[in-house]
């Protein structure tokens, strides 16, 4: 029932006192989605830290008599060995344990740089306009035209792939998405009373843009990036996968699919198990970053 | 017809900008890193003194606005030079002066071979997605909260957290090489292209499940609707006539946005299913250094990108006359 | 009684939350006979709209009809079969809701939907008996034009316009029973009157019932001829206009008579503390034009001319008023005056310095003694900072004290405009329009300023929490010896607050004078159009059929030559349609923009 003035005001009295950030929580948090998320995120990922540490197998090391185990679940599998070993006799498991460190670590860190660089860049354009503001939407027009993906790998053949220049170059691929968001946001709430209150009482631009604008606008953004660390990992993944990500030995998503996929037919597991805890990883990520998302639409709808 | 050719003129104006604000970025860094492109056509056995020479006539050393200035001038006369590593007829040629220059394939012959194929993958994945995506969407919009809007969530869940790479590998596995169902892997004819475009379909489905969900849900909750049932519409006509006709201006939008998602997925499973298309022609050019088809295809996409876009915007301000641009 | 074209009996609505029921409506029984007028008057929350929905058959999700009948001609609305229902509802019963902007599907032609109701309820009329039907009836309701109308989209027509077409959509299926839900509401009082007098008008030849719901309560009396008072979702009392006014049985009832503004009769003019010549604030003849992009053309771009020339000056101690309806520049001048932005041309002085000459530091200082108060409660604080601090952020900007001379002050001043002190940690969020209003003043107070500027400072609150801001205002004036300018479109405020009120229509002053001479001896025929449309209990000097003429005020991007105002000007002569004519002096400290006036002027030369 769309809400007017007119309602009575038992229907209309709904908004809780709360800040817009503490809001968006609760509204998360009362979706089913976000917990299993949660739950499933917090098992792989304390899997993937601790498992490595208390076991003794070296995800690196060759065993030229453990080539081609399968997994456990089928004839001949040990759970020694529990997603089985690669064509080096490697274990699978704990290669997609250390895997997930790195594709984790590595799309945390892009997202974090992405937000910072391009929330501050939209912020500022949307604020102040002018030519900022022109050059920076010509940049994404341009940016968005060409897929991230195909910049990151122009970038990264033409360069070294090392786990810093991964990040950096999926970041730089990445960022104006985030300043378009930014800077939309931010031309919408420039417009509010409040900014103009704050002016009137003489309030410098920038306090008005760090103090007042930026608390408001870039939680809900800085909640649903939370999706993009999935994406991220994907990117890392392809980009591994190719052949242009971080290099072997350090075991990546990637590089261990590309490996298992020259073994296909004899040797399914390689390429489908660590893909399916890639997967399962995800899932849980992508759950919880829809839960997030639809809190924001609703926050951003007023219905929470 | 006043708004439209106006529209047009402006839009072109701006899709020029952005072609050449991309190009130039690909071309100085293709120019600035490591890899003299001379080094690539001659092959490692060159000498120093040959090397040079020939990056001196083809005006390698010149300063990298005036290398541009001169490939646009080539350009602009539908010339986009020829491969450093593909042979005219398929096949690579490496290293070695002795070959003419006239041998090597031209640039917009090899885009002409792959595009049509990419442009067959890529309508065939759309139709999968809007196959996949209108009724979840469309269900989960109508009745938000409740189940069908829990499938959509959920089903889009699962789709976007489905690696591309990885769900095309398994696919190839099971349905190709296991139970034979349908071919993939290379081009023989138009069967080939279901896998592939059933991978990307998945890849851009659970964005499109979300936006329309998202904006009718927003559709059925404007006054106007409500009101129309009180204006005694019946609830039907309202929804065909009204809330998708509202619906669809998001919708569109998201869809010019993500075309170049769909250009990036089309490459990776072009790749992994050997698809002989524009994206796999990308990735060879790419990891053969190949300059001048890597500058042309930045050029062509780019410019794909941007006249979907404009005719996106175009249909959208045909639907809803509020837009302006 | 299935003789009666409408009938509500015992009816009551509940909304459902949280599993319980919260009732809206309670026991609420109506009826309405062919050709009559049934008034209901009734603040917001009162439960009118939902029982305007009601009266159509129209309850659903969250509310539930939990007992009662609506019968229309004695089919019981409620319990029809959904299909049935909803034939009758767009062929024998018409609605107008409040909200014309959100009526209508916004990316189609306005005639088109009207045609696709008509056909959706009326399987007898044909394609081209349904458009000719409608255009007839947009002719029939004063839209100018109507053929070309009939194409144009939503966001082509104005807040009036919109209404009119509502009007249209509601009679093209030939109701027997119409209900108009607020109609008035959202649109400026001289577009009411227009709309008031059109359903007059149409009223006396149309054979319909009609069910006329409002908040105002001499709205309601114009038309009806019987009505009912509803308060938290009861009907409190049922008379007629004349009866009511007379003598009103319930104590809400006569709340709600004592509650309406009197503006011409017995309340005291405010009289000035003590009328200094000296100025604080100085308008002199500014401009500004917003360049829009003009979507037709190349490079086109098409100027909107929002305020164009007004001087006027704010004298120490006195109140002035700012009115006038929307779209007359009264918000861009308020954003020019406190500097957010530039006019185009002339000059605005405070205490004699030019703004546009001020360097940044004495820009702020100039802030400390200027400050403004925003119309909006919900958007004018932001949202994230508890209130003390927001207070505490207006002394933190210009520096100077430490922190316990500004917990200090917060306090002090917090108090003064009665907030409580624990409130101090508290969000925006959980306050009411009221207290945050005065919050917002306390961060204007805290930097001592000389002059208040309130724009629509008071529109949003309700007539209680408007009296108590209001007094707090003159207790202030009288402590701090502020200065005021009210920018208001609410005639009775002004009345009762200002010494001297200018009146602005479309961009330019049109009338400036003592409160006095604007409300009983008005120079300007806008003036006297704005007076007549005023919704009040009293009888009043001025007759909205004598002062106005239909029509719509012209649109800033495309001003006619001439006066602005001659289109609707029932005194309009040739001359009016050609030259502009100027603001001049009366004598006795009026001013007015009339080519009638002419005499006089001459007379005083």
């Amino acid at each position: 029932m769309a809400a007017s003035i007119d309602e009575p005001a038992a229907i209309a009295a709904t908004a809780v006192a709360a800040t817009p950030g503490r809001r968006m929580w609760l509204a998360t948090w009362s979706q089913t989605e976000f917990k299993i998320g949660l739950v499933l995120f917090l098992l792989l990922v304390g899997t993937a830290f601790i498992y490595p540490l208390l076991s003794d197998i070296d995800p690196t090391k060759l065993s030229v008599r453990e080539r081609f185990l399968p997994p456990v679940f089928l004839e001949g599998g040990t759970w020694a060995h529990p997603l089985g070993t690669d064509q080096l006799g490697r274990d699978l498991f704990v290669r997609s344990l250390v895997g997930l460190q790195n594709a984790l670590m590595i799309s945390v860190a892009v997202v974090v740089l992405m937000f910072a660089f391009g929330a501050t860049v939209g912020l500022v354009a949307g604020y102040r306009g002018g030519w900022i503001d022109t050059i920076l939407m010509r940049l994404t027009d341009a940016q968005l035209s060409i897929p991230l993906i195909i910049l990151a790998i122009i970038i990264l053949t033409v360069s070294r792939p090392t786990p810093f220049s991964v990040i950096v170059v999926l970041a730089l691929a990445g960022w104006p998405v985030y300043a378009r968001v930014t800077r939309s946001v931010t031309l919408a709430e420039r417009r509010r009373e409040y900014v103009r209150g704050a002016k009137i009482l003489g309030a410098s631009d920038s306090r008005i843009m760090w103090l007042l604008i930026a608390p408001n606008i870039l939680p809900p953004i800085a909640f649903v990036a939370v999706l993009d660390i999935a994406r991220m990992m994907i990117f890392e993944a392809i980009l591994g996968f190719i052949g242009i990500g971080i290099q072997p030995p350090t075991p990546t998503f990637g590089t261990i699919i590309a490996d298992g996929r020259k073994y296909l037919i004899n040797a399914w597991w390689i390429a489908t198990m660590p893909g399916g805890f890639l997967f399962l990883t995800l899932l849980s990520v992508n759950l919880m970053g829809a839960a997030l998302e639809r809190a924001r639409n609703r926050l951003l709808r007023g219905t929470i | 017809m006043g708004f439209a050719l106006t529209f047009f003129a402006r839009r072109l104006g701006q899709g020029v900008l952005i072609v050449l604000l991309v190009s130039f970025t690909i071309f100085a860094l293709l120019r600035v890193v490591p890899g003299d492109p001379a080094r690539i056509i001659l092959g490692p056995m060159a000498t120093d003194e040959v090397l040079e020479q020939t990056a001196r006539d083809m005006g390698l050393r010149d300063p990298i606005p005036l290398q541009y200035m001169r490939y646009l001038g080539q350009v602009a006369k539908g010339d986009f030079g020829t491969s450093f590593i593909k042979a005219k007829g398929g096949g690579s040629m490496g290293g070695g002066r002795d070959e003419a220059r006239g041998e090597r394939a031209r640039v917009l012959d090899l885009v002409a071979e792959t595009l049509p194929l990419t442009l067959q993958l890529a309508g065939l994945a759309l139709v999968f997605t809007a196959l996949i995506a209108l009724p979840l969407g469309i269900a989960g919009g109508l009745m938000a909260g409740r189940w069908p809007d829990k499938l959509a969530l959920y089903a889009s869940s699962i789709f976007v957290s489905l690696p591309n790479f990885w769900l095309a590998i398994v696919l190839a596995l099971v349905v190709t090489a296991k139970l034979g169902w349908i071919p993939s892997i290379g081009y023989q004819n138009i069967a080939y292209a279901i896998l592939p475009a059933f991978v990307i379909a998945i890849e851009m489905s659970p964005l499109f499940i979300r936006s329309l969900s998202v904006s009718i849900a927003d559709t059925m909750r404007h006054p106007f609707v409500e009101l129309a049932q009180v204006r005694g519409l019946s609830p039907r006509r309202i929804f065909s006539h009204h809330v998708l006709r509202n619906a669809a201006v998001p919708v569109l939008n998201l869809f010019g946005v993500q075309i170049g998602a769909l250009l990036g997925g089309v490459l990776v499973v072009e790749y992994i299913f050997d698809y002989p298309g524009f994206g796999l022609l990308t990735v060879q050019a790419v990891l053969q250094r190949d300059f001048p088809v890597i500058q042309g295809i930045a050029i062509i996409s780019t410019s794909i990108f941007v006249v979907i876009n404009i005719l996106v915007d175009f249909v959208s301000a045909q639907i809803d006359p509020r837009i302006e641009y | 009684m299935s003789e009666r074209l409408l009938t509500v009996e015992g009816l009551s609505v509940d909304l459902v939350r949280d599993g319980g029921l919260v009732p809206v409506l309670r026991d609420v029984s109506l009826a309405l006979e062919g050709r009559q007028v049934l008034g209901i008057v009734g603040e917001s929350g009162s439960g009118k709209t939902v029982l305007a929905k009601a009266l159509v058959g129209w309850v659903a999700e969250p509310l539930v009809a939990s007992r009662g009948v609506v019968r229309f001609r004695g089919q019981d609305l409620l319990a029809m079969p959904p299909e049935a229902r909803r034939i009758l509802r767009g062929s024998a019963v018409g609605y107008i809701g409040a909200d014309p902007g959100s009526s209508f599907d916004p990316t189609l032609p306005v005639g088109r939907q009207i045609v696709e109701k008509v056909q959706a309820v009326r399987a007898d009329i044909d394609a081209r008996a349904a458009k000719k039907r409608v255009l007839d009836l947009l002719d029939r309701v004063h839209i100018p034009s109507a053929a070309r109308r009939f194409d144009e989209f939503p966001h082509q027509y104005s807040g009036g316009m919109l209404q009119r077409a509502m009007i249209v959509d509601a009679l093209a299926s030939d109701p027997a029973f119409l209900v108009c839900d607020n109609i008035t509401q959202p649109l400026d009082v001289t577009v009411a009157a227009q709309i008031m007098r059109l359903l007059h008008e149409l009223r006396s030849d149309l054979d319909a019932g009609i069910v006329f719901i409002s908040t105002s309560l001499p709205v309601v009396c114009d038309i009806a001829d019987e009505l009912v008072v509803l308060s938290r979702g009861e009907i409190v009392e049922r008379s007629t206009p004349a009866r009511l006014l007379e003598a009103p049985a319930h104590p809400y009832s006569q709340d709600l008579i004592a509650r309406n503004p009197i503006i011409w009769g017995t309340p005291p003019l405010p009289v000035p503390a003590e009328a200094s010549p000296r100025v604080i604030l100085a308008v002199d003849d500014v401009t500004k034009t917003y360049v829009v992009p003009d979507r037709t053309r190349f490079f086109g771009t098409q100027a909107v001319k929002a305020v164009r020339g007004v001087s006027f000056a704010v004298h120490g101690g006195e109140n002035l008023g700012l009115v006038g309806e929307s779209g007359c520049g009264k918000s861009t001048l308020s954003r020019l005056l406190s500097w957010v932005e530039q006019p185009d041309q002339g000059r605005i002085r405070f205490k004699g310095q030019d703004i546009a000459g001020m360097s940044a530091q004495q820009l702020l200082a100039m802030r400390k003694g200027f400050q403004l108060l925003l119309q909006d409660p919900f958007n004018c604080l932001p949202p994230n900072l508890p209130i003390g601090r927001s207070v505490a952020m207006s002394l933190q900007i210009h520096g100077g004290l430490g922190r316990k001379a500004i917990a200090e002050q917060v306090r002090a001043v917090m108090a003064e405009v009665g907030l409580k002190e624990d409130d101090r940690e508290r969000l925006p969020i959980g306050m009411s329009a009221g207290q945050r209003q005065r919050v917002n003043i306390a961060r204007a107070l805290i930097l001592e300023p000389e002059l208040l500027i309130l724009d629509e400072t008071l529109s949003a609150l309700d007539p209680m929490e408007q009296a108590r801001l209001l007094d707090l205002f003159e207790r202030l004036q009288a402590r701090h010896g502020f200065t005021y300018l009210f920018i208001s479109h609410d005639l009775a405020m002004v009345r009762r607050v200002c010494t001297r009120i200018a009146v602005m229509y479309l961009g330019k002053v049109v009338e400036l004078a003592d409160t006095r001479s604007v409300f009983f001896e008005p120079t300007h025929p806008y003036t006297r159009a704005l007076l007549s449309a005023v919704p009040t209990l009293e009888e009043k000097p001025f007759k909205a059929a004598d002062c106005l003429l239909e029509g719509e005020p012209p649109s800033p991007i495309d001003l006619p030559q001439g006066c602005s105002f001659a289109a609707r000007c029932p005194h309009a002569m040739p001359r009016c349609r050609v030259e502009e004519p100027p603001l001049v002096d009366l004598g006795g400290g009026r001013f007015s923009a009339c080519w009638l006036n002419e005499p006089e002027v001459s007379r005083a030369a």
